[in-house]
């Protein structure tokens, strides 16, 4: 009879997503290249002028300690493509034994061509370790609009930066050039999250990228100064702060911190709208949730 | 004695027209002179750490000798990657600016290695060319073949001090208590300046969203003292 291990880890998992979009006959159509789970796309779905709709799926319904997980996408000239998540990324506690979990992103946007990354929010449960690797070269002409949010936990649980550690790295380049780069370590035990040189009173905070190579900086001065009007309306002192800036080259980054849960996904849509408007002539698509 | 006079508040570099943000913190509430010293010591963890880093890459660079041919790609690559680690445009404009100050004045006191090489002035200086701040500061100290941790650190103290002035004008802040805060900060100020030397060639992290967003949204104040 064979005994049951006791406290045993679950295996490590490498999941892995290799994803090109290409643009066919005025269509931009997906190829999946690759996928082993728990990362999983399902299908892609057709938008208004010519883009694709894609969810990246994580079937274990979050990201568990140990996890290795690699997304690579690959957006050839002119195609145009919006990814999403189906929910919340949830990263879960990370046992004793398997430690740090990790994902590293890398994209490559051709020529005219846009990547839209609109996920979820990360939400970090106490005890996690996760640290996550972004890097994303734009070729010439090629756009990008990408945010990303983050939670302080499960506030309704009452976990508020329970977590561990919560590391990212992120690095946009246009043509090989940094736009833009980033590296925070999040260790809210060791370093207070509540200091006024970083969240202060607020619990969510979030980034969103808008690239688009090529683009005149007088552009991009406008279109910081239309972002710092909207930035002026939705800040709230004390609930909900919004700031816009241009970036060194190439576009321009927003940046918002918030005491509420719903207060930073629903300006991140009209920083979008305005954005999409202003850089591409273009109404922003929300992407659909359900089917 | 060139690195005391290199980090005196008296040296015209324009440091005294910038807050980096500060000046919303405090005037959004969101930050109290009461809290100044505990701020400036997460400061020095975070972007003080950062802005150390980089200097300290200056001063490799300044130690590298590099041919004239070969100095230019070498400090507009990493003045770049300065700048796409500052989001906030007022704040890198700031850094620039004081930069850029900070090389005219080295040029015109003739600053010259003991070996009797001359500061790369057209390189540095020229206003097409990105020079920040931390890094002209680094490569000068490299250049003068000073101690490259006592440049960091002297770096970081003359920041700190540029910091608490800027409260003093901001804030009920009084000499006594700014040399007080200053004066409590030196421990904090070497551990953020060694830690660099600790680091494995990668920068350090950051996370200061707050200082961030106090730089993003300085042009929309109503009263402004400070240009940044």
């Amino acid at each position: 009879m064979i005994e049951p291990v006791k406290d045993a880890l679950p295996a490590r998992v490498n999941g892995s997503l290799d994803l090109t979009f290409c643009r066919e006959s005025g269509q931009t159509r997906l190829r999946v290249v690759g996928q082993e789970p728990p990362l999983k796309v399902v299908r892609a779905f057709p938008q208004p002028g010519g883009g694709t709709l894609v969810h990246l799926h994580n079937l274990s319904g979050g990201v568990l300690g140990g996890d290795r997980l690699a997304v690579k996408v690959q957006v050839e000239p002119a195609a145009v493509v919006q990814l999403t998540t189906t929910s919340a990324t949830r990263l879960y506690r990370s046992r004793s034994g398997l430690k740090e979990a990790c994902q590293t992103t890398e994209i490559r946007v051709g020529e005219a061509g846009l990547l839209e990354y609109l996920p979820d929010p990360l939400i970090p449960f106490a005890g996690s370790f996760y640290r996550q690797t972004t890097t994303i070269d734009l070729a010439g002409g090629a756009g990008l609009m990408w945010w990303e949010t983050v939670a302080p936990g499960r506030e309704a649980m009452g976990e508020v930066f329970a977590y561990h550690s919560l590391e990212t790295l992120l690095a946009i380049t246009a043509d090989g050039q940094p736009v833009a780069l980033e590296h925070t370590r999040l260790e809210p035990a060791r370093r207070p999250l509540t200091s006024p040189l970083r969240l202060g009173p607020y619990r969510y905070f979030g980034s969103f990228y808008i690239c688009r190579v090529g683009v005149a900086p007088a552009s991009w001065q406008a279109l910081e100064n239309r972002l710092n009007e909207l930035a002026t309306e939705l800040s709230i002192s004390g609930e909900t702060l919004w700031g816009a800036s241009q970036l060194p080259a190439e576009g321009l980054v927003v940046r918002a911190v918030s005491r509420h849960s719903r207060a930073i996904p629903t300006g991140l849509v009209e920083m979008w709208r305005i954005s999409k408007q202003f850089v591409w002539g273009q109404e922003a698509i929300l992407p659909r949730k359900t089917l | 004695m060139q690195l005391l006079q290199l980090t005196d508040s008296a040296l015209p570099t324009g440091a005294m027209a910038h807050s980096f943000g500060l000046e919303t913190l405090l005037s959004e509430g969101l930050l109290e002179v009461a809290d100044l010293e505990a701020f400036l010591t997460e400061y020095l963890a975070e972007s003080g750490r950062l802005e150390a880093f980089f200097c300290a890459e200056a001063g490799k660079l300044a130690v590298e000798n590099l041919s004239e041919e070969n100095f230019p790609a070498g400090w507009k690559a990493l003045n770049r990657r300065i700048s796409a680690y500052k989001p906030a445009r007022e704040a890198r404009q700031a850094s620039l600016s004081l930069g850029h100050r900070f090389a005219q004045l080295a040029g015109q006191l003739g600053i010259q290695s003991s070996r009797g090489r001359s500061l790369p002035v057209a390189s540095v200086k020229a206003r097409s060319s990105e020079t920040h701040y931390c890094a002209v500061f680094g490569l000068v100290g490299g250049w003068l073949e000073i101690d490259p941790e006592a440049v960091v650190v002297a770096y970081l103290q003359q920041a700190v001090a540029g910091l608490i002035s800027a409260c003093q004008r901001l804030g009920p802040l009084g000499q006594h208590q700014a040399a007080q805060i200053n004066w409590r900060l030196k421990p904090v100020i070497l551990q953020a300046g060694q830690a660099i030397w600790q680091a494995e060639g990668e920068p350090p992290p950051c996370f200061a969203p707050l200082l961030e967003l106090g730089s993003m949204r300085h042009p929309a104040l109503h009263t402004r003292l400070f240009i940044s």
